[in-house]
This record gives structure tokens, sequence and C-alpha cells, in this order.
């Protein structure tokens, strides 16, 4: 491999297939990709910021009348208490990890059927697509928040896991339409034609040739609805239709607004959900910015 | 003559349609032709007179809307269009393979050289150590003139050529009987053009394959060819050894074309042949040709042709060298 010709040379990008090849591939990423690294230094925060902190606060903290009510924050309670005595900042422990697993239950779940259909549909066309196409049509024109309201007002208790799932199955159809738009480009494109022609399957053409191709889209939309899914979940905890008995980032948010914390200046107990909140989305657009550059050779910056 | 067994290739009475809303549009109209071992064929015409057509078709790739609506394609004696799926894909590679158009696109982005090259063999059932694949992939490569490294290299890092000289060494990889070369050097430079072809000659002669070659550029069919087909409006008009359809071409189109070739002894003024391809939708009835044709008669109007062959091997499809009377008995026969 050494006596490449000149036209070789200029490539920096010759990795070996061992090991070493493969922890230099992720440091040349990690070096050249800072918008994939911010991105996930910021969810790797949230993530130990959950992880440590349900480790290490009692989770009785979370319970009503744990502290002093509406206590500014002190050496005892450091993002201080809410009106019923809670301590904000174990509330934030523990909520934090609840939004984020609701978030990726539904990505998963969205992402999963809407890519499977989106491939179905745009690969093999015909009847599969006039169905598919049809039914997330339909599904688009659903107000999910809405559905989801009235789902959520009807049951009575409702876990975390159940309104990921309950998420994910209204977040399916974007993904199943961009992912068919997609495919149906893709299909067409002289390599798809090239490897038909080499003998290889179907079932093959897509898995080797066509996810890769479009893993940046798929990553893409998995982040996107992840954000979708934490976003609804969010807002209907904010509107106090959420789980009540698990502490979560929007239950926090409802009970400060039902308790007025705006208006009595009590920013420890309204800001910081927010602060976290800001910050899971934005760690979660820097991910897919930088996920395309690492789906996408051609992006890929020589240093 | 040999038996249908020992010849690579034997195409009968091959049909083509395109369904549109309109119509059936015919872009291959009973076109026949045969395969020798070791043969070079040169399938010429101007733009949908159906060549690429017979590509997709001879390897069972054709798309919707087209749809083969009669003839035989047999492959080494067996008939492509009698087989299922699962066998048609067996056969793609190992014994019928092709290179593609356009070099610039057929080759995944987002896959090393390597790894594409591989898929079509693992397809096929061949399993070899990584070792034993990356000896082998280097090899291929070596012989279409490519440096064994390139195997570890995106498409994007290669240029038109050497992207072109990949799909070569793809398509030899199974030793084929038969080689499809679909215009494989369009949107390459003249330069490049010529060594393409030159490999694909050298890649062609070192395994034996039977192999045709579609294009336009009469040049490099005489640098490559053994054997020219020229089509025209979805039938072959004319097919003989390249020698003679350059000296002394028969059908009257063949005549156009090759008087429309620059020509290094003497000056002259180049020709053109007057007039457009009639539309496939509603070819005229007779001749496809005799709309243009400036030697046709009122029996060019009424007759179809048949592919006659005369001495060398030489055939033409034109009513210029036939007895009418012959014909005629032909027709009410």
């Amino acid at each position: 491999m050494s006596s490449a010709s000149p036209e070789i040379a200029p490539s920096d990008v010759q990795i070996d297939d061992d090991q070493i090849g493969i922890i230099k591939t992720v440091f040349e990423v990690i070096k050249r990709n800072k918008t994939l690294v911010s991105g996930l230094s910021i969810l790797l925060l949230i993530g130990l910021f959950s992880l440590f902190g349900t480790l290490l606060i009692d989770p009785e903290r979370t319970e009503v009348g744990a502290g002093r009510p509406a206590q500014s924050p002190s050496s005892e309670h450091i993002l201080g208490t809410d009106q019923q005595g809670r301590d904000v900042f174990a509330d934030l422990a523990y909520g934090t990890p609840a939004s984020l697993i609701i978030g990726l239950i539904a990505g998963v779940i969205g992402v999963g059927i809407g890519t499977a259909l989106g491939f179905l549909a745009g690969y093999y066309r015909g009847y599969w697509d006039t169905f598919i196409s049809l039914t997330t049509d339909v599904f688009l024109t659903i107000p999910a928040l809405l559905v989801l309201v009235v789902i959520a007002s009807m049951t009575t208790v409702l876990s975390i896991e159940a309104m990921g799932l309950l998420i994910g199955f209204f977040a399916w159809m974007g993904p199943a339409r961009t992912i068919r738009s997609q495919v149906l480009s893709l299909r067409d494109r002289s390599y798809v034609d090239v490897a038909k022609f080499n003998g290889v399957r179907d079932i093959e053409i897509i898995w080797r040739e066509l996810v890769p191709t479009l893993m940046p889209y798929i990553a893409a939309s998995f982040v996107g609805t992840v954000a979708a899914a934490i976003l609804a979940s969010i807002g209907l905890s904010a509107l106090g239709l959420g789980p009540q008995n698990e502490p979560s980032l929007g239950l926090t948010i409802y009970w400060s607004v039902t308790y007025g914390a705006l208006i009595r200046e009590m920013w420890w107990w309204f800001g910081p959900p927010i602060v976290v909140i800001v910050m899971l989305f934005i760690g979660l657009f820097l991910m897919t910015a930088g996920l395309d550059q690492v789906s996408n050779p051609r992006l890929r910056t020589s240093v | 003559m040999t038996t249908t067994n020992d010849v690579p290739l034997r195409v009968e009475n091959l049909e083509v349609h395109y369904h549109t809303r309109k119509g059936p549009v015919k872009a291959v109209d009973g076109v026949s032709f045969e395969l020798q071992k070791g043969e070079r064929l040169g399938l010429v015409g101007e733009s949908g007179s159906g060549k690429s057509t017979i590509a997709l078709s001879l390897m069972v790739a054709h798309k919707e809307p087209a749809k083969i609506e009669g003839g035989k394609i047999f492959l080494n004696g067996t008939d492509m269009l009698s087989l299922s799926d699962a066998e048609v894909r067996s056969k793609r590679l190992s014994e019928i393979a092709m290179v593609p158009q356009g070099a610039l696109n057929s080759l995944n982005p987002v896959m090393r050289v390597r790894d594409q090259m591989i898929d079509g063999l693992k397809a096929h059932g061949v399993s070899k150590s990584k070792e034993e694949f990356a000896d082998f992939i280097a090899e291929l490569l070596r012989r279409v003139g490519l440096d064994g490294g390139v195997a570890e290299m995106y498409p994007h890092e290669l240029s038109g050529g050497m992207k072109q000289r990949v799909t070569i060494a793809m398509s030899i990889s199974m030793n084929p009987s038969v080689i499809i070369a679909d215009e494989p050097t369009s949107a390459l430079d003249v330069v490049v053009q010529r060594q393409i072809v030159q490999t694909l000659l050298e890649a062609q002669k070192q395994i034996g394959a039977a192999t045709i070659l579609i294009g336009h550029d009469m040049g490099l069919m005489a640098q490559f060819a053994t054997r020219m087909g020229i089509m025209y409006a979805g039938r072959l008009v004319e097919i003989g050894p390249t020698r003679e359809i350059f000296n002394n071409p028969k059908h009257p189109y063949t005549q156009l074309l090759i008087s429309s070739l620059p020509n290094t002894q003497g000056k002259r003024r180049l020709s053109g042949i007057p007039g457009i391809t009639p539309s496939l939708l509603n070819p005229p009835p007779g001749c496809v040709f005799h709309t243009r044709c400036p030697k046709a008669t009122e029996r060019c109007k009424i007759e179809l042709p048949n592919l006659i062959t005369e001495e060398n091997e030489h055939s033409q499809a034109c009513h210029l060298y036939t007895e009418p009377a012959k014909s005629e008995e032909e027709v009410t026969a």
C-alpha cells in the first residue's frame, strides 16, 4: 500500500482494518468534527447529571414536604424548594432522565416504524407505496398533540414508558415521508443498478447500499423525533396531563405555573427546568449536524 | 454451425416495448443476433434506437414501463426469460456482467471500492478470508491498470477514468462468458475514452468473454469490435465484420453513417443524414428508414425488409439487395 500511485497520495484517510485503525478513526472524527463533539458533550453532561443525581440524591427529597416550602437557594437546598417543599435540584435530577427516556422510546418507535414503511414504499413501489403513502398522509392531518391530550386526560395513571409509546405511535409519519422520498431518488441511482447487475439481492441492496447512504437522514430524523417527543411530553406534563406520580421536567413547570412562580419571582423554581430543556435541544441539534458529517464522507474536512 | 450450448449468447427475435399512456413504444422490434466465444460485437445507433434497452433486457434488468414482449435470450444455452428472479440473479456477474453507463455515478459514494467489489462476489456465495479477498481484489484492480491500494478508497477520491476501470474490474471478477459494456466511455474525455476501451479490450482478451460494446463513437468501435451491428429505430439494420461494415456498407443508413465520419484521406464535405428518427409509437409501415432513405422505392413503403445474410457473414435488412418477386413469394408463403 505504501507504493500507492500519486493519485492516492493526497488522501490521508487511509485506515487499516485493525483495532488501531478504528481507534484512530474515532480520534480523527473527534478532532475534526467539533459540532458532533460539542453536541455529544452537552448531552453527556445532562446524562451524567441525571445518572449521578439519581444515584446520589435521596428520592425522598422529590416528595411533597421534603423541606420547608418556597425557600430560595441555600447550602441545604442548592436550587431551593418549591411551594410544596420539594427540592428543585432533586426534582431536576429525577425529572431529566424521565424526559430523556420518553424521548428515546418515542424516537426508536417512531423512526423504526417510519424507516421500515419508508423503505417498503420507496423501494418496492406499487400497491405498497399507494397504501403506505395514503395512510401516512391521512395520519399527518391528525393533530397529534390534540389526540395525545385526549388520550392522556382519559387515562388516570400514565407511566413514563406508556407516555413514550403513545408519543412514538404518533411520530412515524415524518420519518416515513422523508425516508420514502430519499429512497425514491436513491433506488434509481446508477450504483443501485450496478449492484443489481452484479446479482445482489434486493434486501442486501437496501441494507448495504441504501441504509448507509441514508444514515444521516435516519439519524437526523431520529434526533428530530426524540426532540419532538420530549417537547410533546413536556407540553403534556406542563398542561398537567402527564405522569403525576413521577417527577419530570414538564411537571416541575406545571407546578411552577400553577403556583405562580413567575409573579412571585421564584426564579430557582421555573428557571432551571427551562435551562435544562434548552441545553437538551441545543445538544440534540448539534448532534444532528455533526452526524451528517460522519455519515457523509464528502463532508469530512481534511485537516 | 455450432450447437446452442456452445454459443455464449444468442438473441432470437427480441421485442421490448415501453408501455406509455399513448400506447406501446416499440423500442426493440425483432432483434436477433448471436455471439461466439471471445467475439467482440459493437452495437451502434443513434439515441433512442434501442441499444441500451437491449443491454438491460439481456441482463433481464429492464425497468417499468419496459416489458419484454417476445423473443428468447439464450445465455450459454439457457433461456434467461424462462428463469425465476433468483436464477437470473445467480447468472448475473457470474455468467453475464455489465459495465454500466455513466462512470461517475456507478459506485456507491459511502462505500469503499473493496466492499463494493466484495458484495457482488458474496451475493454469489464466494467465501474467502479477509486476506484472500484483499489479494483477489488487488489483483483484479491491477488487471485493469489500477494500483491495489485503490481498494481502500472511496469513489470520490477517484477520477472518472479510475471509476470506470473499477467497474470493469468488477465485471470480470467472476470470469463471465458475456460482458455488456453500455457506453462505458460516456462523460469521459477522448484520451481517457481510448484508454478505457483499451482496458476493456485487454480484460476481455484475458478471460475470453464474448463482449458487446454499445456506443455511437465509430472510432472506438473500430478500435474494439470484431463485428458491428447497426441499430435503427429498434431494429438491427445491418450486422457484419467491422472491416466489412466500414469498407463495404450495404444498408443506406450505414452508408450515410459512414460517410458522415471525418476522414484523414482528402478533404470533403461531411454529409449528415437528413430528417429525424421516426416516432416509435407509430413506426412507418414498411422499412423504418424509408422516410429518410435516399434510395427508397415504393416497395420500401409497404414491405418490411428482413435481415438477409450474404457473403462474409455480412447481413443487412434492405430491399436493394433482394428481388421483389422472391420476397413476395416469401410474404405469401
